[in-house]
């Protein structure tokens, strides 16, 4: 596979504390790679070492194939950005702010209005900043970083402070950049849903340390199912199952089970059946991917 | 690419004020020389220092304290149009290079200061001509006082710009900075070594051109030492 951004052994360290430690980040071509962790795990600090802002203390970045410490102007000119809060002149117009980043990349004029359109600020493009909403400076933000027609685009909680029209509208827009543009998109955030919803690839990080990266099916698989019962008489089946050396799990009114092969319940409903209890429900309880990465990043601070 | 970042520089100071705090610089130092020949006029005359060569020293015994002032005010407002909305990120994310960015605010901060010593000069010459003194006009003069202190003003530059643009606030430099515009106003009573001084020529030497010297030596390495520690912190 062929991999936009490759970290390996990246280590970043605060005094004595680890902000970043040993992170092998693999973002493949072409995908949407959702950066999720909780707040302080340490998205931010591997955003900005990235983009170089930060230098780390050991490890390597590679980007587009090319190590980052040597030949970031290159690289850089090729990546889109938008770290943590926008970033504006509050005096100047959207359109100004924009011609200050435009002037150094060398695009051409055309490009503002276009990104003003993407966004859709075109209507306040020649408003000061100043008097943005939040929302709208975080679009600002998403246009500037757009405004070199990126290869890699680099989104750091890009729906932060957006009402639920205007997550959508950029929810909507980042899908669609990697078919219409050729971009390979990293997007970090702490909501789960959020990613859910847009990324092919997920990189999960707690403490500094990258716990779980693969594509987002495999995530799903690893929210497990669980099966529960609901009977007429719960602690009396409870004890009768296990006396038949079923593991099952007393659970407000219901049974869980925590075997769950498709024979293994076949086998646990027959004995019910067979002496004589009644089955209200039986049914599948998918663990939400939120569960799944709550669990995740508990482990983690359990350990 | 330098200049360019010197363009954007220079859209970034729109709408702050910064082109009426160039002029309002020269304009006050010479409107101080109004009020006082304004109102000793005579005075002058009948001490027989009522000339150009009096004129022009006079003129320059607030430029100091105007230079460094200004200084101070400029370097913490580039800082901070960057700093207020951490727009430092932005701007490092681009294909530039550290040294680059700071090259280009240390170039737009001398443009400014070197305008205002321009309208210095023109202030001071048109006032001059005005007061209808005897003999040549003395351009040199003239020029020398308005862009003498500038140069030897440098170090005083480096330090405020350094200050201000690795200080998450602008408390430090902006106090370090009264502090200097304080002492380069009692720079008759300092000793020869502290920057502050320079800019009003004045040395044991009685040669304005030792301050220039030093001015430019060591304005070059307290520039180059700033660059160096702004290029090697991590980007706030």
């Amino acid at each position: 596979m062929e991999y936009v951004v490759e970290t390996k052994k990246l280590t970043k360290k605060f005094g004595i504390e680890y902000a970043v430690a040993d992170l092998d980040l693999k973002i493949p071509k072409g995908e949407i790679y959702g950066f999720l962790g909780p707040n302080g795990a340490g998205k931010t600090t591997t955003i900005r070492l990235l983009l170089g802002l930060m230098r780390q203390n050991t490890g390597t970045i590679k980007i587009f194939n090319k190590d980052l410490n040597s030949t970031r102007l290159e690289i850089l000119k090729k990546v889109g950005s938008l770290v943590e809060n926008p970033s504006y002149y509050g005096h100047l117009t959207a359109r100004e702010n924009l011609e200050t980043l435009r002037k150094i990349h060398g695009a051409p004029k055309q490009r503002i209005d276009d990104v003003l359109d993407i966004v859709r600020l075109s209507d306040v493009g020649n408003k000061k900043v100043k008097g943005f909403s939040l929302g709208m400076k975080q679009r600002l933000g998403i246009a500037a970083s757009l405004l070199n027609n990126p290869e890699l685009l680099i989104l750091d909680e890009p729906t932060n402070g957006l009402d639920p029209s205007g997550i959508i509208e950029i929810r909507n827009l980042i899908k669609r950049l990697p078919s219409e543009y050729g971009m390979t998109v990293l997007i970090s955030s702490h909501l789960l849903s959020e990613i859910d919803q847009i990324a092919t690839s997920v990189g999960v990080i707690s403490k500094g340390k990258m716990i779980f990266q693969d594509s987002i099916e495999e995530m799903r698989m690893l929210s497990q199912q669980k099966i529960s019962l609901k009977l007429d008489d719960n602690e009396k089946a409870w004890r009768f199952l296990s006396s038949k050396g079923v593991k099952v799990e007393p659970e407000n009114d219901c049974l869980a089970l925590v075997e769950q092969s498709d024979q293994e319940i076949a086998h646990v409903i027959r004995m019910l059946v067979e002496n004589n209890f009644s089955i209200y429900r039986v049914e599948e309880e998918k663990r939400s991917l939120e569960d799944t990465f709550l669990q995740m990043t508990m482990e983690e601070k359990a350990v | 690419m330098i200049s360019k970042l010197v363009q954007t520089e220079f859209m970034k100071l729109r709408r702050k004020g910064i082109w009426f705090l160039t002029f309002l610089g020269p304009f006050g130092v010479v409107a101080l020389q109004m009020v006082n020949y304004g109102l000793r006029k005579d005075w002058f005359i009948s001490q027989g220092t009522y000339e150009w060569f009096y004129y022009v020293r006079n003129v320059s015994a607030f430029t100091p304290f105007a230079l460094i002032l200004g200084i101070v005010i400029l370097t913490s407002f580039m800082a901070s149009i960057e700093s207020e909305t951490k727009a430092w990120k932005q701007v490092m994310a681009l294909p530039v290079t550290k040294w680059s960015v700071y090259i280009a605010k240390y170039t737009t901060l001398v443009a400014l200061l070197m305008i205002a010593c321009l309208l210095l000069v023109i202030f001071t010459l048109c006032f001059g001509l005005y007061l209808g003194f005897d003999g040549n006009v003395p351009y040199l003069d003239i020029i020398k006082y308005s862009y003498y202190p500038f140069i030897a003003a440098l170090p005083v530059l480096g330090l405020q710009l350094w200050l201000a643009t690795v200080s998450q606030n602008q408390g430090l430099p902006i106090t370090l900075g009264v502090l200097g515009v304080i002492l380069s106003y009692m720079a008759y009573f300092l000793p020869d070594w502290m920057i502050w001084k320079w800019p009003s020529l004045d040395n044991a030497w009685d040669e304005p051109l030792v301050n220039v010297g030093l001015g430019l030596a060591v304005g070059l390495g307290i520039y180059l030492i700033g660059m160096i520690d702004f290029i090697r912190r991590d980007v706030k």
